[in-house]
């Protein structure tokens, strides 16, 4: 029975290029979409454990707009094997609970013989890392975040190098089981081949139906957390602006500051 | 009416973690009438070691849930034990430190009790309605969105420097609740193996002195000069994202979004732009210094005193008057 792998993508605006309206809020229109970068992470680490001599299955998922079948088609292109988008209107505006809740129907339903969940650590465009360990309570599984290397695998368990403030820890974890990856910046180049395979496989598009989800969990309905206000971050300091003076007085200057807040704390 | 406020304290060689104390600090000042307590989970040794300094953290009630299997951090439990208390303390307003397993933790706590959960907050409120008002940075922090939940208790994470704490402040001593949690049905899942210690920088962050370069400084050689600068004034040097990427400083020092963010008195930047990915992390400066010969680089907006010159000679001149 082959091992099944679900890795869990999100296609997120290219942050580098954040353009703005004169309203303040994102310009949407016109901003590139890509592969939230750790999930190539997830993605590279999937194709890992295919590389181990072993029978895997790498199912890719998302959730989102029939546009995020791009990104779909490249995870293919990269290696995965099936690839699903859960698309419904009555998805959108999902925080990060919702989201988790409709991606674990999503496993329960389509991939109950899943062994290994991989998320990348967070997507660059919310930076929230929630998800993944959401998820994983919502199918009843460990979890562990800041994976950054798998050491061993065996039937039911794996064994895991994990990132946390104090310390690097090795791990262990039964299977099934839920890791999300901080590899962040990772190049996966398919040849053309695959490209082309890839463009030629069909995703599935799931609705809200077919995941047999309950619609008070899903979309803006099932989200606890809503956006009271976005704004562009705002400077309230009032700036003093010194020239043409020399660098020698700037230096005296600069030393009166330094000697001022050093008086303050005696 | 009061609001009911719990803060996860978090263990952190044998002290309450600086982030917790930093949220508790700002519940102090910012929320009015709230009963700010702390719930902490230990091992009776761990307990033992820290107990005089959890005391001075400046909660009304301290709960402490002690179990021989809360010696080291584990998500699985320490949520299913959180639950249970939650569900039958009601609190109104939950917070926990963004730290890597506090941001591992929260999520699935309240995905367990089915709540939203703002993730990384960097500044908290609470509005006349008595709703935490929770805001964060988004979009690699171009922008800040104010998020509020229509579920209870209010949840947030926050992150480590957001928050001022003030050591000196005086507190009165918190009742101390000893609870034996029920942990019956609750496993760890996660074993761990081996664990081996980070070195540990000294927490530099929120010193009195920062003296930070960036790109303008333009080599290496002239990079260096900001650590000597530092030396001589007794600071802590920093750098911007774009120096550590040129390979001029480590990505320890490194201030801003996907970096540090710092509080000191003081913070001097020669030779950076300040970008928004940077001036996030230093928002919480007593004072800014911008020395950029661009006078219209971000940073020259940002700060109180914006000094139109080159970086490295007054940096020389500082160093040559620092060392007579």
């Amino acid at each position: 029975m082959a091992f099944k792998i679900v890795v869990c993508i999100k296609q997120v605006p290219d942050t580098t290029d954040i353009r703005w309206t004169e309203h303040n809020t994102i310009q949407r229109d016109g901003l590139d979409s890509v592969i939230n970068p750790y999930d190539l992470g997830a993605i590279n680490l999937a194709n890992y454990i295919k590389s181990l001599n072993r029978e895997v299955e790498i199912i890719v998922v998302t959730m989102g707009p029939l546009q995020a079948q791009d990104s779909l088609h490249e995870a293919l292109a990269m290696g995965c094997d099936e690839a699903y988008l859960l698309s419904d209107k009555k998805f959108s505006g999902a925080d990060t609970l919702a989201t988790a809740y409709t991606l674990s129907q999503f496993i329960k339903n389509f991939v109950p013989d899943f062994k290994l969940v991989i998320c990348g650590q967070q997507a660059v465009d919310g930076d929230t890392a929630q998800t993944p360990s959401s998820l994983a309570e919502k199918l009843g599984i460990a979890q562990a975040t800041n994976i950054t290397k798998l050491i061993n695998l065996c039937d039911d368990y794996a064994i895991w190098n994990k990132e946390t403030q104090l310390c690097t820890q090795t791990i262990k974890l039964p299977l099934p089981s839920l890791v999300a990856c901080s590899c962040n910046n990772i190049e996966i180049n398919p040849d053309i081949n695959s490209y082309i395979r890839s463009q030629k496989s069909q995703i599935k598009i799931l609705n809200a139906e077919s995941l047999n989800v309950l619609e008070n969990n899903i979309g803006l309905k099932g989200s606890p957390t809503q956006v009271k206000n976005a704004y562009r971050p705002i400077i309230t300091r009032t700036t003093e602006f010194l020239a043409e003076s020399s660098s020698d007085a700037y230096a005296d200057f600069i030393l009166s500051e330094i000697n001022k807040c050093k008086a303050d704390n005696d | 009416m009061t609001k009911n406020v719990l803060v996860y304290i978090e263990i952190d060689e044998n002290k309450a973690a600086r982030v917790s104390k930093e949220i508790i600090s700002h519940a102090l000042s910012n929320f009015s009438d709230a009963d700010i307590n702390g719930i902490v989970l230990a091992d009776e040794q761990a307990i033992n070691l820290a107990l005089d300094d959890l005391k001075k953290c400046g909660v009304n009630k301290l709960y402490i849930l002690k179990d021989n299997l809360f010696d080291t951090h584990s998500t699985c439990l320490f949520a299913g034990v959180l639950e249970r208390f939650i569900l039958e303390n009601k609190p109104d307003i939950l917070l926990i430190g963004a730290t890597p397993d506090g941001r591992d933790l929260a999520p699935r706590l309240a995905s367990k009790l089915n709540i939203g959960l703002t993730a990384d907050c960097t500044d908290l409120q609470v509005d006349s309605e008595g709703k935490l008002l929770a805001t964060r940075p988004t979009y690699g922090g171009k922008m800040m969105a104010t998020i509020i939940s229509k579920t209870l208790p209010d949840f947030a994470t926050v992150r480590p420097g957001a928050f001022k704490y003030n050591p000196n402040a005086v507190h009165n001593e918190p009742e101390l609740v000893y609870i034996n949690p029920d942990i019956s049905g609750l496993s760890s899942l996660m074993e761990i193996i081996s664990s081996e210690n980070k070195p540990r920088i000294d927490d530099w962050t929120c010193s009195e002195v920062i003296i930070a370069g960036g790109l303008g400084l333009k080599t290496k050689e002239n990079f260096d000069l900001i650590y000597k600068l530092a030396e001589l004034l007794k600071a802590k040097p920093a750098a911007s994202r774009a120096a550590v990427e040129q390979g001029w400083a480590p990505q320890d020092i490194q201030v801003g979004q996907t970096g540090n963010s710092v509080s000191p008195k003081l913070y001097i930047a020669f030779g950076i732009s300040g970008a928004m990915q940077h001036t996030a992390g230093i928002t919480n400066s007593d004072k800014i210094i911008a020395v950029n010969t661009d006078k219209d680089a971000p940073i020259m907006h940002t700060a109180d005193f914006a000094i139109q010159s080159d970086a490295v000679d007054i940096i020389n001149s500082l160093i040559q008057k620092l060392s007579n």
